[in-house]
C-alpha cells in the first residue's frame, strides 16, 4: 500500500511552498530577459465613441503602434453554435470605434514603464463622443443606442428555459412570492493583474509569450488563429501565476498585440497590467438581475418557479466561449438542489458599453444561488416556517439520486438535506436563536441564514456541446515520464495557480506507483513541455488533470510490472507494483533499478518490451455532465439598525465533495472561495455612471476583503465519493464563492425582522450600508433614501 | 539621476537612480529582488511590505532617492532570523499561502506584528493584517500560522542576546 | 502606473527647503512620508516639478512639552504617536486616531503636519486637530506664523498655506486631568477612509467643548450648537440630535445624502455619548 501520510487523502504539505516563502516564486513581471522594452497602451476615456483621429507625437516613430502599424492581427471572433447568438468581431487595438472605457487604442513603447506612459499621454485622438448604453434591462431591446449598429438592438442571446407546466404551478399556488434581485458588477481582482512578456527566439524560430493566464494551450491556439501563425511558432508559458479565478481563464487583446509586436521587433516586449487596467478592462463579473415569481402550496413546497434573467455583459464577447455563459448557467442552476416540477426562465445576455463579462469563481452560480435562496426564504416567511424546513422540505432526497433537475441539471448523489443540518449545528443554530431573543447590549440585531447549492463540476464534452461551445473542454493530458534514476515527471495541461496540484497530481502518481511525492515534478502551464490541455478552470482540474495522471501512471505501472518481472524472473501476473518497489513471489526489484534497465541497460528488457519509461494518457469523466458537489454555507450578521453596517460573526460551510485528494487544500479552497463570496455580498462593485464611466479604479473604492473584517470559517465535510471519476473524486474549486451572498442577505433578512411588521430586505449585492440603511429606513416608515 | 547609498538585505550599495523610481521597481528591476510584489501601487494590498530601518514600509509608495542612507530589508534578506524562521515554518504547515503573490508582504507584516507584541490573540492578529489583502486563503490560515509561530517564539528557547 | 518625472532636491534645513519652495513658483511640492501624494502621483493624479524632500529635517522631527501644551514636529509619523513614542496631549485620543488611520505600514512614514497640510476631506488628524483646538505652525518665506487648525482647511485638498509656506509643528494644548473625549470612526473596512468620523473633546475646566465632523464633504466641520450641548453636558437626546440636526442644516453647502446626514447624526451622537460617559 502507499503511503497514508503521502497519498490520497493525506493532507500532505506544498511543495509550491518554499519557493513563494523565499520571495523566489517566478511570475511573469520577475522574468527578466535582455533589452526589454516596457509597453504601456493608449485607452479610451470614453465608454462610446468614433475615433476620428490618433495623432503620434512627432518624435515617436517605430514607438507607437496602432492597428493600421500591425495589420497582421485578425479580429477576434467567438463563433457559437447557439442558435440566434450574435458574436461581434473585436479588433485588439481600436480602429473606428471604441465601446468601453478602457479599450485599447495604440501600444507606446519605452525602456521603462514610466517612460512608456510618458509616451502614451502625448497620443492624441480626437473622439465623437456617443451616448453610452449603460442599462441593461432598460436597453436590451427598445434603445435609440446601440453598442454594435448593425445588430439593431443590444442582444448578444435570448433563450427560454422550460420544463413541466409553469401555468399548472400558479393555478395550483397556495402562495405567490414574487421578488427582484439584482448582484452588481464587480472584479476578480486577483492580487496579480495581467502580465504579458513576448520575445523572438530566432533559433527555434518562434514567438514566446509569458502570459499571465490559466490557459496555457488555447491562449496559443488563438495567437495562432489571430496572428495566422502555425502553432509550431509560438509558445505559451504560464509561470506562477498571483491567482487567477476565471478573469484570466480568457484569451486579451494584449496578448495578441505583444505577440504582434514581437514579430515586428527585434527585443522583448513586456506589458504589466496596473490594479486601475485590471479594475477597467480585465473580465467584469457578476452583474445579473433577476425577476422570480416562486408559486407554493402552504406547507412551503414550492410548485413552480417563472424567472426572467437579464445579465449585462459588456461591449465584447471574450474568446473563447463569448458572453452566453453566464446567462444559460444562471438559467439552468436557478432551481438550485430542489425538486421543483414546473420552470421557466428568460434568460438574456445583452451589450453595454462596459467592460466584458467573463468567468469568476461560480460564473452564473452565484447569482443563481442568491435569487433562488433568497426566494426560499421568502416563501417560509409567507407561510410562517422555518427557513431551514423549507429549504429541507424541498430538496432532492438522496433515494431520489441520481435526480435530473427541472433545469436540466443531472445531479449524481449526496445528501443534500444533510448539509443542512450539518451547517446548522456548526452554527449552533439554537444558540444563536437565543441570542437573538436576548438583544444585544448595543443595540444592533442578530441574524442567522443559510444558502445551499448543487455544484456542477468537471463536466465532460456533453455539457460543453450542449452549451453551443466553440471549443470543448471535455478532457485533460498528462504525459508521466519515469527518468534514469527512478525520480518522476508529470507534464500536464492544466495551470495550477494557488490550487496546490503540484502537490496533489503527486499524490495521486505516488498513489499509483509509490514513488516518494517529493521525488515527482509536476511540469503544467507551458505549450512546450506538455501535451495539450485545457487548462484550469470550472473546478476541473484535480478530477481532469488527476484523472490523466492516474490513467499515464497506470500505464507506466503496467510497464515497470512487465520489466520488473522480467529481472525477478517470474509471471507478469504475480509482480504487483508498490512503494516504489515490484514485488514477486521470491524477491522484489526498485523502480530506480526498473529505469536504470529501461534507459540505460537495454539489454536487460524483456524481449519485445520497448526502452523508456514514458506514457502519455487522456482523461474524461464518464459522465459528460458533471459530477456534483454541494454544499450549505450559513452566515451570522449583526446589523447596526441606526448605520446600515453589518458585522459577519461566524460562517459555516457544510459541504461533500466526494474523495477528498487533500483535505488540507480542499479546506483551504473552500475559506477562500467563501471570502471571495463575502466579497460580493458586502464589498465588491464596479459602478457606472450614465456616461459609461466606472467609479471604482483603486483598491481604495474598490474593496477586498480585509482579515480584520472576516470571521475564521468554520467547515464539515460529508463524504459521497463520486461513481463516474477515478477514486470518487468532485470537483471543488468555485462552491465556496457561490453561497455567501445568498447567506449573508438571508441572514441580514433574519437581522431586520426585529424592525417589525414585515421587516426588511436587502436584494441586492454588495449589500452596502447605503442599501442595508434604504431597506431599514423603508421598513421604518422613514421616507427612503 | 541621483546618487544613493543604502543597506540592502545587509550589505552596503551605492547605486544612481532617476528620481521618479520607486524603492518597489528599485529593488525589483535594478536589485533583481523580485520577492517585492506589486499589486496596487497605492498602497492599499500590501503586497510590497518590506522594512525601511526597521520599520514595515510600502516599497510601491517611497522613492528609491528618499532611501539614501537607510537600511532596506526585502523577504530575501532574514537570514537568520528566528522570527521569519519561524513564520515561514508555520505559513508551510498551516497552509497559510495559496498563489504566494501577498506572501512575502505577508511574512514581513506578521513578523512586524510578532516583534511589537501584537500577535498574542486572533484578534490582535486580523487587526494588524488589515492592510494586506490576500486574495486566495481567506485569512483562516494566515491568522492561524502567525498565531502558532508567537506562540512558539514566546515559548520556545530564548536566545541568550 | 508610474509617476511622472520630477526634479528631486533634499534640503538640509527648514531655511532651504522654504527657499527652494518659494524659487519654484508654484510648481512645487514638499514630500515627507509621501504616504498620500506618491500614491496620487502613481495615479498621475499630481505631477509636480519639483519635488522638495523634507522627511529627514531635524526642525520637522522634534517633540517637546511645557506645562500648558505639547508641540510636535510635522515630520511626527502617525505610528510615533500611536506608540506614544512622544508626549501626548490629548489623554489618548490621538494615539487612538492614530490607530485608526491606514495601515501600520502607511503609520510609520505618513507624517501628522502632511496629513494636515494636504486637507483630504475623509482624513483623521484635520478632524481631531481641530476638535483638540491646535494651532500649526507654518514656515514661509516672510517667517513663521501660526494658524488654528480649526479653520486651516478651507475645502477639498485646499488649505490656508500660502504657496512658499511649509507646515513646521503642531501646538495642541494638554487636556485636564477631568477632560473626557469620544472618536467615532465609521468606515466600511479597518484603515480605509472614513464615511464619518466624529471628535468630541469635553475639557470644562479649560472651557473647551468641541465636536468636530470629518469626512464631511469639505474640511472638518465644526458642530457649534452641538459642541454648546456638550458643554452642557448633553443629557438630552434629543436635544442634542436636535442641535446636531441644525448644525447641519446650516452647512447645506457640503450637500449631504439622506444617508450621510443620517450617518454623520449617529456618529456625533456617539462620539458625544463616550465623551460624556
Amino acid at each position: 500500500m502507499p503511503n497514508d501520510a503521502w497519498g490520497i487523502g493525506a493532507s500532505l504539505l506544498r511543495r509550491e511552498d518554499e519557493r513563494h516563502l523565499n520571495g523566489r516564486g517566478e511570475f511573469v513581471s520577475d522574468i527578466k530577459l535582455p533589452g526589454t522594452m516596457e509597453v504601456a497602451f493608449v485607452r479610451s476615456p470614453h465608454a462610446h465613441a468614433r475615433i476620428r483621429s490618433i495623432v503620434k507625437p512627432s518624435d515617436a516613430a517605430g514607438r507607437v503602434f496602432t492597428a493600421a502599424d500591425l495589420p497582421r492581427i485578425q479580429p477576434i471572433r467567438i463563433v457559437t453554435q447557439a442558435a440566434g447568438a450574435k458574436s461581434p468581431s473585436w479588433t485588439p487595438l481600436a480602429t473606428d470605434k471604441v465601446r468601453y472605457v478602457g479599450e485599447a487604442i495604440a501600444a507606446c513603447i519605452a525602456p521603462s514603464r514610466a517612460e512608456a506612459e510618458d509616451l502614451a499621454a502625448a497620443v492624441t485622438v480626437d473622439f465623437e463622443v456617443l451616448d453610452a448604453v449603460v442599462d441593461a434591462p432598460r436597453d436590451l431591446r427598445g434603445s435609440r443606442h446601440l453598442v454594435h449598429e448593425s445588430w439593431g438592438d443590444n442582444l448578444y442571446s435570448e433563450r427560454v428555459f422550460e420544463g413541466g407546466d409553469i401555468e399548472a404551478a400558479a393555478r395550483a399556488a397556495a402562495i405567490t412570492v414574487r421578488r427582484e434581485y439584482r448582484m452588481r458588477r464587480q472584479s476578480g481582482a486577483p492580487l496579480e493583474g495581467r502580465a504579458v512578456l513576448a520575445h523572438r527566439d530566432h533559433r527555434l524560430d518562434e514567438i514566446v509569450v509569458y502570459a499571465s493566464t490559466q490557459t496555457p494551450h488555447t491562449v496559443r491556439v488563438a495567437l495562432g488563429e489571430f496572428l495566422g501563425l502555425d502553432l509550431r511558432r509560438l509558445r505559451v508559458v504560464a509561470p506562477d501565476i498571483g491567482g487567477g479565478f476565471g478573469p484570466k481563464a480568457r484569451l486579451y487583446p494584449e496578448e495578441i498585440i505583444l505577440a504582434a509586436l514581437a514579430l515586428e521587433l527585434d527585443h522583448p516586449l513586456r506589458w504589466v497590467e496596473d490594479r486601475g487596467e485590471h479594475l477597467l478592462t480585465s473580465a467584469h463579473t457578476r452583474d445579473h438581475h433577476y425577476r422570480v415569481t416562486a408559486y407554493a402550496d402552504g406547507q412551503g413546497r414550492i410548485l413552480g418557479v417563472d424567472a426572467e434573467i437579464v445579465v449585462d455583459a459588456g461591449a465584447y464577447g471574450l474568446w473563447p466561449q463569448g458572453p452566453y455563459q453566464e446567462a444559460a448557467m444562471a438559467a439552468r442552476n436557478l432551481p438550485g438542489p430542489y425538486a421543483i416540477p414546473h420552470y421557466r426562465a428568460r434568460a438574456a445576455t445583452v451589450a453595454t458599453n462596459k467592460a466584458p463579462l467573463g468567468p469568476y469563481r461560480g460564473v452564473g452560480r452565484p447569482g443563481a444561488c442568491f435569487a433562488i435562496e433568497r426566494t426560499i426564504d421568502e416563501v417560509a416567511r409567507a407561510v410562517g416556517r422555518d427557513p431551514v424546513e423549507v429549504r429541507m422540505l424541498n430538496m432532492v432526497r438522496p433515494e431520489q439520486m441520481p435526480f435530473t433537475t427541472v433545469g436540466g441539471m443531472r445531479f449524481d448523489n449526496g445528501d443534500y438535506p444533510q448539509s443542512v443540518r450539518l451547517c446548522a449545528e456548526l452554527l449552533d443554530l439554537p444558540a444563536v436563536r437565543a441570542r437573538q431573543q436576548r438583544g444585544e447590549p448595543d443595540g444592533r440585531l442578530i441574524g442567522i441564514g443559510f444558502a445551499s447549492f448543487a455544484e456542477q463540476t468537471a463536466h465532460g464534452a456533453a455539457e460543453f456541446v450542449s452549451r453551443g461551445a466553440s471549443i470543448v473542454p471535455g478532457f485533460e493530458s498528462c504525459t508521466a515520464r519515469i527518468l534514469p534514476d527512478g525520480s518522476a515527471v508529470l507534464m500536464v495541461g492544466i495551470q495550477s495557480h494557488g490550487q496546490g496540484l503540484e502537490t496533489t497530481l503527486s499524490q495521486i502518481a505516488h498513489h499509483e506507483l509509490g514513488i516518494d511525492p517529493a521525488r515527482i515534478a509536476v511540469r503544467h502551464g507551458d505549450t512546450e513541455s506538455t501535451a495539450f490541455g485545457f487548462g484550469t478552470f470550472a473546478s476541473r482540474s484535480m478530477v481532469m488533470s488527476g484523472g490523466a495522471v492516474a490513467r499515464a501512471s497506470r500505464l507506466l505501472r503496467d510497464k515497470l510490472c512487465q520489466i520488473g518481472a522480467h529481472l525477478l524472473q517470474c509471471n507478469v501476473a504475480e509482480a504487483r507494483c508498490t512503494d516504489g518497489v515490484v514485488r514477486g513471489p521470491q524477491g522484489s526489484v526498485t523502480i530506480a533499478e526498473i529505469a536504470r534497465v529501461a534507459h540505460l541497460r537495454m539489454d536487460g528488457l524483456p524481449p519485445g518490451v520497448d526502452p523508456l519509461l514514458d506514457a502519455t494518457a487522456t482523461y474524461e469523466p464518464a459522465v459528460g455532465t458533471g459530477v456534483f458537489s454541494y454544499a450549505t454555507h450559513g452566515a451570522v450578521v449583526a446589523v447596526d439598525p441606526e448605520t446600515g453596517f453589518v458585522e459577519l460573526l461566524d460562517f459555516a460551510v457544510a459541504e461533500d465533495c466526494g474523495t477528498m485528494v487533500n483535505p488540507m487544500i480542499v479546506e483551504g479552497q473552500i475559506r477562500g472561495g467563501v471570502v471571495q463570496g463575502i466579497g460580493t455580498a458586502l464589498y465588491e462593485e464596479i459602478p457606472y455612471d450614465e456616461r459609461g464611466q466606472p467609479l471604482a479604479g483603486t483598491l481604495a473604492d474598490y474593496l477586498l476583503p480585509g482579515a480584520a473584517e472576516m470571521p475564521a470559517i468554520k467547515i464539515g465535510h460529508l463524504h459521497t465519493p463520486a461513481t463516474a471519476t477515478e477514486y470518487g473524486m468532485k470537483g471543488m474549486g468555485e462552491g465556496g464563492a457561490v453561497a455567501p451572498p445568498a447567506a449573508i442577505a438571508n441572514a441580514v433578512r433574519d437581522a431586520l425582522t426585529a424592525l417589525g411588521n414585515s421587516g426588511a430586505e436587502v436584494n441586492e449585492t454588495p449589500i452596502t450600508p447605503q442599501r442595508a440603511m434604504a431597506a431599514i429606513s423603508k421598513a421604518r416608515g422613514i421616507g427612503s433614501a | 539621476m541621483t546618487a544613493i547609498r543604502l543597506r540592502l538585505n545587509g550589505s552596503d550599495i551605492a547605486d544612481e537612480v532617476p528620481p521618479r523610481l520607486s524603492l518597489a521597481d528599485y529593488l525589483r528591476e535594478r536589485r533583481n529582488l523580485t520577492g517585492t510584489h506589486l499589486g496596487c501601487e497605492h498602497g492599499v494590498c500590501g503586497a510590497c511590505t518590506i522594512l525601511v530601518d526597521g520599520e514595515p514600509a510600502r516599497a510601491c509608495l517611497m522613492l528609491a532617492v528618499g532611501c539614501d542612507e537607510r537600511e532596506v530589508e526585502t523577504i530575501e534578506g532574514f537570514a537568520g532570523d528566528p522570527t521569519m524562521a519561524a513564520l515561514r515554518d508555520s505559513f508551510h504547515r498551516q497552509h497559510g499561502l495559496q498563489c504566494g503573490f501577498c506572501t512575502p508582504g505577508m511574512l514581513i507584516a506578521a513578523h512586524d506584528l510578532i516583534r511589537r507584541g501584537e500577535a498574542g490573540s486572533e484578534h490582535a492578529i486580523r487587526a494588524g493584517l488589515a492592510g494586506n489583502i490576500c486574495r486566495c486563503t481567506g485569512y483562516t490560515n494566515i491568522v492561524a500560522a502567525i498565531a502558532e509561530a508567537a506562540a512558539s517564539l514566546a515559548g520556545g528557547p530564548r536566545d541568550a542576546e | 502606473m508610474k509617476v511622472p518625472a520630477f526634479d528631486y532636491v533634499r534640503p538640509q534645513s527648514l531655511v532651504e527647503a522654504v527657499r527652494f519652495l518659494a524659487g519654484a513658483g508654484g510648481e512645487a511640492r514638499v514630500i515627507a512620508g509621501g504616504q498620500s501624494l506618491l500614491a496620487l502621483m502613481n495615479l498621475r493624479l499630481a505631477a509636480p516639478e519639483i519635488l522638495i524632500d523634507i522627511a529627514r529635517l531635524p526642525e520637522l522631527a522634534a517633540a517637546g512639552e511645557d506645562d500648558d501644551a505639547v508641540s510636535l514636529g510635522a515630520g511626527v509619523t502617525h505610528a510615533a504617536i500611536e506608540d506614544r513614542r512622544v508626549p501626548d496631549p490629548s489623554r489618548g485620543l490621538m494615539p487612538r486616531a492614530a490607530a485608526s488611520l491606514a495601515y501600520r505600514a502607511i503609520r510609520t512614514r505618513g507624517t501628522l503636519g502632511g496629513s494636515l497640510a494636504l486637507a483630504d476631506p475623509a482624513a483623521e488628524w484635520p478632524a481631531v486637530l481641530a476638535a483638540l483646538d491646535a494651532q500649526a505652525i507654518v514656515c514661509g518665506a516672510g517667517g513663521r506664523r501660526m494658524l488654528d487648525c480649526g479653520s486651516f482647511a478651507t475645502g477639498i485638498y485646499e488649505t490656508r498655506l500660502a504657496d512658499d509656506e511649509i507646515v513646521e509643528s503642531v501646538r495642541i494644548a494638554k487636556l485636564s486631568p477631568g477632560a473626557r473625549w469620544g472618536y467615532v470612526k465609521l468606515s466600511r473596512k479597518s484603515g480605509e477612509f472614513a464615511n464619518t468620523l466624529a471628535v468630541a473633546v469635553a475639557d470644562r475646566a479649560r472651557g473647551h467643548c468641541r465636536v468636530v465632523l470629518g469626512a464631511a464633504n469639505g474640511p472638518p466641520l465644526v458642530l457649534a450648537d452641538a459642541s454648546r450641548c456638550l458643554a452642557d453636558g448633553a443629557r438630552d437626546p434629543d436635544a442634542l440630535r436636535g442641535a446636531i440636526g441644525a448644525d447641519l442644516d446650516r452647512a447645506a453647502d457640503r450637500h449631504f445624502d439622506d444617508f450621510q446626514r443620517n450617518l454623520h447624526i449617529v456618529a456625533a451622537m456617539r462620539a458625544i455619548r463616550q465623551a460624556t460617559a
